[in-house]
């Protein structure tokens, strides 16, 4: 999956070889769950809803994350105290911000890598737009035809 | 702290240990303005200041609950009174979080309570900790497992980063 859904669909309205940048519309959007500490800041800047903050908390990603973690902290704090397994997703109330679901639509996301800009954990990685048989970073470059990059952007 | 008698009948409850973590600018001053009056508190309870009960994160809460708490209380300002303008909001919605994550597991609730107050309500901070003493009183000591409960960290060190105390410190490296 190289390209998000929407990104591949804006992509195909752009001429040819004018998008070079690592971080604009059509980057693929990576999620590295595992540093996530849920603050919800990916979801206030998404432009297009593909990010949100969900209302139901998994109390098995404290327990499950990793230990030197922020949340691992807290889950092994709880997994001293827990007597059964949880019952199941708890509420999180409004004002509580870390400790979060995010909520990621990869059918939505434009790729425009603004959430990478605002994650403070930097657990979310924006890769270059590339097309599929071309591993060189430009969109476009492998496309018959296409000028240099040098040349469009001079 | 003035005034080390029980309040519950000697003993009763005096192998508990309540830790309060009280706002500067109203619940820790009520603190101690009562015990300038010589108002005996639970001998169960421990304060730790804080500068805002805003400051106060479920990690807080949970770490004193797994190191050796029986309950946790958190004492902030009136609702709408913060001096921050909004911090006990913030500390009514963590209690909460904190409150349903205890649930989900097994665990009372009511080990984790919020009270409110102003600075020139000492009666009201004693009525509070006499409540949460009360209250812990009446449930078991709280259980804990060295080993996780039979569930493991995804990788190792955190368990014993926590018991070596200093669970926030390393929280905050790895943030």
């Amino acid at each position: 999956m190289p390209l998000t859904h929407r990104g591949r669909e804006i992509l195909s309205r752009v001429p040819a070889g004018t998008l070079q940048s690592t971080v604009g519309v059509g980057c693929e959007i990576v999620r590295h769950e595992e540093l996530c500490v849920g603050c919800g800041k990916c979801a206030g800047n998404c432009p297009s809803g593909a990010s949100e903050r969900g209302a139901l908390f998994d109390v098995n990603q404290l327990l499950d994350a990793p230990a030197d973690s922020r949340r691992g902290a807290l889950g092994g704090a709880l997994r001293r105290l827990m007597r059964h397994e949880p019952d199941g997703p708890v509420e999180v109330p409004e004002r509580v911000t870390v400790y979060r679901t995010i909520v990621y639509d990869n059918e939505k996301c434009l790729g425009c890598g603004t959430c990478v800009r605002g994650c403070p954990a930097e657990a979310i990685e924006a890769r270059p737009p590339q097309a599929d048989a071309a591993p060189t970073g430009s969109v476009h470059a492998a496309a018959p035809g296409a000028p240099a990059p040098e040349e469009v952007c001079a | 702290m003035a005034g080390a008698a029980s309040t519950t009948g000697p003993g009763a409850t005096a192998d508990r240990k309540i830790v309060a973590f009280c706002c500067r600018e109203c619940a820790y001053a009520a603190a101690d303005a009562s015990a300038n009056a010589r108002t005996p508190l639970p001998p169960t309870v421990r304060l730790v200041l804080m500068p805002c009960t805003g400051r106060v994160s479920p990690l807080h809460l949970l770490s004193a609950l797994a190191e050796g708490a029986d309950g946790v209380m958190v004492a902030g300002c009136l609702l709408g009174q913060c001096h921050y303008r909004e911090g006990n909001f913030h500390a009514v919605d963590r209690v909460a979080f904190v409150q349903r994550l205890l649930r989900s597991v097994g665990v009372e609730p009511e080990r984790c309570r919020m009270f409110t107050m102003s600075a020139g309500e000492p009666p009201k901070f004693v009525a509070a900790v006499r409540e949460m003493d009360r209250v812990i009183g009446g449930l078991p000591p709280l259980p804990r497992s060295e080993d996780g409960g039979g569930r493991k960290a995804a990788s190792a060190g955190g368990a014993s980063s926590l018991a070596a105390g200093e669970p926030l410190v390393a929280a905050r490296g790895a943030a």
